[in-house]
């Protein structure tokens, strides 16, 4: 086995399959981040909405607390799949890679959304009340006194969250969207020994998490609360 | 464009499909526990071991915590039949997923062993407690109030990550709707249904995860 290892190495490096593997990497990290950005701010947005206390809301209240809920219990194969069904017939021609970035979005914003509340949750309420004495409009209190206070408490879980979805997207690679799973497969496919193939892979995720996860360490101990 | 939904068939089909959770429940229960068995050495090489196992431990976790999950079964499935070993569809998914849990486990129990501090061990010694008496009546309450949110939560992660032995031709709830859905050409309602028989796993277990937590250990845990 070694022999065979040490064989490949040398034809494995080559400059097409750094530039394939570097591409695929570009979208895990495009999926990832793109649709952790659109999630983050949707996320946002039905935090806001959930906390509001607004009676004009309250049918959508329902419907935001029932997207939040079940989403976060559906397995993101299975919203893969959803999604690839849903959208195939009706957007004929959306390219595989959107189509994973559209379920990423769907998952991520209920998630960050949980994460979001606990933010805005964490404010204290005599704040609020401060703020509603100083005659601020929602939008100003909401601006000025919650979001800048919230920050420190949204900040490091979500951190989190992103590096947790950098490893679950390669269930996309079910799909066929060539990200650095896929062109693992493909590598090996294309006679590469497994070893070498998925072990190269595994060091490429590594390579994106760890930063990111020493990041989000580094956040969760700058901004503690103290 | 024209599309009914037809649930039917899927329905038809629902013994099947909760089989198939049944599977995934299996797989979950034996990757936690499993896990759990990993996490407590790590947890305890982590805070109390020399230099080199602490290390170790911190090695294994950085590692399996900052790569996929699906990859680490590719490898256990693909790559270690060259060294002549092979394993099934179910059991390379089952060491894969319980590595994996080890890692994020020993995080998890660490916080908990942490949770207690020494001065109250002496504490308990100085008033004569036994080592059993000083683990159920000192340590336990402690690491139960801490981790029994995030253990829980780590729970049903694993009831929806082990989705992904269906990609090794596991038959669990995903790998049973891959497998109808190929045969009824009724995509949509199949991955529905699987999604609604998800919904309702993890919100039984959650609740009940809950309750265990409320009347056994005494933790306040939250369902949603």
């Amino acid at each position: 086995m070694l022999e065979r290892l040490l064989e490949e190495v040398p034809l494995f490096f080559n400059y097409h399959n750094l530039v394939f593997i570097a591409q695929a990497m570009g979208r895990t990290l495009w999926m990832t981040l793109v649709g952790c950005s659109i999630g983050f701010a949707a996320g946002l947005l039905l935090a806001v909405i959930r906390q509001s206390r607004s009676r004009l809301l309250l049918p959508i209240r329902a419907v935001v607390i029932a997207y939040v809920e079940t989403f976060r219990r559906i397995p993101f194969l299975v919203i893969l799949f959803i999604v690839l069904f849903v959208i195939e017939p009706l957007m004929p021609g959306t390219s595989l890679l959107g189509i994973a970035t559209v379920s990423v979005c769907l998952l991520s914003t209920a998630f960050l959304s949980e994460i979001v509340r606990s933010g805005l949750e964490s404010v204290p309420p005599e704040q609020v009340e401060g703020a509603r004495t100083l005659n601020f409009s929602a939008l100003q209190m909401l601006l000025l006194v919650i979001l800048p206070q919230s920050w420190r408490v949204i900040l490091p879980p979500a951190a989190a969250f992103v590096v947790m979805f950098v490893k679950d997207t390669s269930l996309a690679s079910q799909l066929g969207v060539i990200e650095l799973t896929f062109a693992g497969k493909m590598l090996v496919n294309r006679g590469f020994s497994p070893v070498l193939g998925f072990g190269a892979i595994l060091v490429c995720y590594f390579l994106l998490s760890y930063p990111l996860s020493r990041f989000a360490a580094y956040l969760e101990k700058r901004l503690a609360p103290s | 464009m024209d599309y009914t939904l037809q649930f039917s068939a899927v329905f038809d089909e629902l013994p099947y499909l909760l089989g198939g959770a049944v599977v995934t429940l299996q797989i979950a229960f034996v990757t936690f526990w499993c896990g759990a068995l990993i996490g407590i050495f790590g947890a305890v090489a982590k805070v109390y071991g020399g230099p080199v196992t602490s290390r170790v431990a911190h090695g294994y976790v950085v590692f399996f915590t900052n790569t996929p999950a699906l990859v680490q079964i590719f490898l256990l499935y693909y790559a270690l039949p060259e060294a002549g070993i092979l394993l099934g569809p179910l059991t390379a998914v089952l060491i894969g997923l319980t590595l994996n849990a080890g890692a994020y486990l020993t995080e998890i129990l660490r916080a908990g062993v942490i949770s207690v501090r020494r001065t109250e061990i002496e504490a308990a010694t100085t008033l004569g407690m036994s080592g059993l008496q000083i683990l159920r009546f000192v340590m336990l309450p402690h690491i139960a109030k801490t981790i029994f949110a995030p253990l829980s939560n780590f729970f049903i992660w694993l009831v929806l990550g082990s989705s992904l032995a269906a990609l090794f031709g596991v038959e669990e709830l995903t790998g049973r709707a891959i497998n109808i859905s190929t045969e009824n050409l009724r995509s949509i309602e199949t991955f529905t249904v699987v999604a609604a028989i998800y919904v309702v796993l993890t919100v039984v277990a959650s609740t009940s995860l809950a309750l265990v937590g409320r009347y056994a250990f005494r933790v306040r845990a939250k369902v949603f």
